[in-house]
């Protein structure tokens, strides 16, 4: 275990010794994503001054369920961006490197990978949403409720990890998996600031059964808030939210383990 | 005689390759009914290698040499055979295996661009957990034998390709392997550069006793540092043994250079092809057979036939034996 620590620290070092190299872009990468994400937050919060609420939700709220899609994400590319960007690695055929060193290569890509800066820039932004609102929504902060959304983070964090880990594994037998994931992640994580329940069944059901993001934020958001339109889905839902993320990471690793042995490294 | 580190016995591997059929109507009923075609990279190789040999592997392109390397440094399963290089199985025991060799590709550099090969070598010293002890006298002494004082501790996009490579060598070596593949390690480098890496890998053989793989399109590399060399192609071992019993054994054809007073009308020898050399009427090339003419008899006829200002017989070239046995003009086996 310490050893898996140090080995995260040399990667980190070299990651950001790496980023430093370009200071000035390497400032500028992090506001730039702080300003854009954070772009769609002010929008929603002049819309709001005419709307007050969306379906019951006030900006308060709203602001504490986008805060779990940015916060998750920060930590999701410290962990996850190899698996991020893993048709990129197959494509250039920098899988055989990490095959050719003596490591679990999941444990390489998860440690290795991180883009610090954009973590930084989605973390902050996702920081600052809760600072402002936490105090805003009713929760009242205990142990029960810190626990519970301390560990619907790690969660959030997973299942986003093992979406994406389904998507690498996916890579291995076709190398391009881009649109898909376009399609599958990245226009979804659009709908999933809001609360789901203001959608259409079909992209309702997407957000629940395919590619889980409720699971993120909507579902741990209403076991804290308990809001009315909670009443469409099973109670259940928030109450096994904090272990989807396990539990889908697992199988997303059973069918990663199961494609490796497919491996062709490509051709020089 | 040392022990036998590299086994490997009639190792296949067979590759499955979409058929591309062409036009929109094919692009279409590609993705609905695919046809496969079966190529088979490697068929029924099998060699030995002992411990501290030096062996050069080399074929054209598309000879099945990356997927064989690839199956003996643990990357590849093969389809059937065995391998056992150093009492374990690669592709089964994959990260108790890798942790004895080192592999060094010429295209591809496994130190990052923007840090110095120190920085890079920090991070490797972690991921293959070499004791700070080891790792300080590896990195004092590649840093001596390969020169690499001055530009150690300079961002990698800095180097030159030939600093560059030997920064990379230096990577593979840290974890002080038993066993090492270079993979096209001269490609794109100047001679003097070139020179520079094969007298290290040479030196580094002698002293430390590892045993070195090394798949090249240069022969300059192999005759100058194998003394065995493997010659695979289309997915089958051609030759094994030694360069210089190819050169004996399996080449018969000499040529004589010659550069003549005054030029005659016709050269008139029997069982020889007479060509020019460059735009010099004067100089001939002689080349010949030595199995259907003896070399003292074409000399004789020669000088006592013709004005000769100098005359030299040359080595065949090594290049064009390759070339030879690559095209089938020569069978060795």
């Amino acid at each position: 275990m310490k050893d898996i620590f140090s080995l995260f620290f040399a990667y980190a070092k070299s990651g950001l010794k790496t980023r430093f190299q370009y200071k000035l872009d390497s400032v500028v990468a992090t506001l730039a994503v702080f300003l854009r994400e954070a772009a769609g937050i002010i929008a929603m919060y002049f819309a709001l001054l005419k709307f007050d609420t969306i379906n019951n939700w006030n900006i308060n709220e709203l602001m504490f369920l986008f805060s779990l899609i940015f916060i998750t994400y920060g930590i999701f590319i410290v962990f996850f961006m190899a698996l991020r960007d893993f048709s990129d690695w197959i494509k250039h055929g920098d899988i055989d490197r990490v095959m050719l060193r003596p490591r679990g290569i999941l444990t390489q890509l998860v440690l290795c990978g991180a883009d610090w800066l954009a973590a930084l820039g989605h973390g902050t932004l996702g920081i600052v949403l809760f600072i402002l609102s936490a105090n805003n929504v009713g929760v009242e902060w205990n142990a029960e409720t810190i626990l519970y959304y301390i560990v619907s983070i790690a969660s959030g964090v997973l299942i986003q990890g093992a979406v994406f880990l389904f998507f690498s594994a996916i890579s291995i037998y076709f190398i391009e998996t881009q649109s898909l994931k376009e399609i599958m992640y990245w226009n979804l994580r659009k709908f999933a600031g809001y609360p789901i329940s203001i959608y259409n069944k079909f992209i309702q059901s997407l957000l629940i059964f395919v590619v889980p993001f409720a699971f993120v934020n909507y579902f741990p958001a209403q076991f804290l808030l308990r809001k009315p339109d909670m009443a469409a889905y099973p109670e259940w839902f928030m109450y096994i939210s904090p272990f989807v993320g396990i539990i889908l990471y697992a199988l997303a690793y059973l069918f990663w383990k199961f494609s490796m042995r497919f491996y062709k490294s490509t051709g020089n | 005689m040392n022990k036998t580190i590299i086994d490997v016995q009639n190792i296949c591997k067979t590759f499955k390759i979409t058929k591309r059929k062409s036009g929109f109507k094919g692009s279409i009923s590609n993705i609905f009914h695919p046809e496969y075609e079966h190529k088979k990279a490697v068929n029924d190789i099998s060699f030995k290698i002992r411990e501290g040999e030096m062996v050069g592997f080399i074929g054209p392109n598309g000879a099945g040499k990356s997927t064989t390397v690839k199956m003996l440094s643990g990357i590849l399963y093969p389809d059937s055979g065995s391998i056992n290089i150093a009492g374990y199985v690669p592709y089964k025991q994959r990260k108790e295996y890798v942790a004895n060799i080192g592999v060094v590709f010429g295209q591809k550099s496994q130190i990052s661009w923007d840090l110095s090969p120190l920085d890079s070598y920090e991070v490797i010293k972690h991921i293959y957990k070499i004791p700070d002890r080891k790792y300080k006298e590896n990195i004092e002494r590649f840093t001596e034998l390969l020169d690499m004082q001055k530009f150690i501790k300079q961002p990698v996009r800095q180097l030159s390709l030939g600093q560059r490579m030997r920064a990379d060598i230096a990577a593979a070596l840290l974890h002080s392997p038993k066993i090492v593949f270079f993979d096209e390690p001269t490609i794109g480098i100047d001679v003097v550069g070139k020179e520079k890496i094969r007298s290290f890998i040479k030196t580094l053989n002698k002293t430390d006793n590892i045993t070195m793989i090394f798949t090249t399109h240069d022969m300059q590399d192999i005759e100058k540092t194998c003394e065995r060399l493997i010659i695979i192609d289309d997915g089958k071992k051609l030759y094994d043994g030694s360069l210089d019993s190819i050169k004996r054994n399996y080449v018969s054809s000499r040529i004589i250079e010659a550069e003549f007073e005054e030029l005659p009308e016709k050269i008139d020898i029997d069982n020889v092809t007479v060509s020019n050399v460059d735009n010099n009427k004067m100089k001939k090339l002689i080349t010949f057979d030595t199995n259907s003419k003896g070399i003292n008899l074409l000399m004789s006829e020669l000088l006592n036939n013709y004005n000769i200002k100098d005359i030299s017989v040359k080595e065949p070239e090594i290049d064009a034996i390759i070339r030879d046995i690559y095209e089938g003009k020569i069978i060795v086996h």
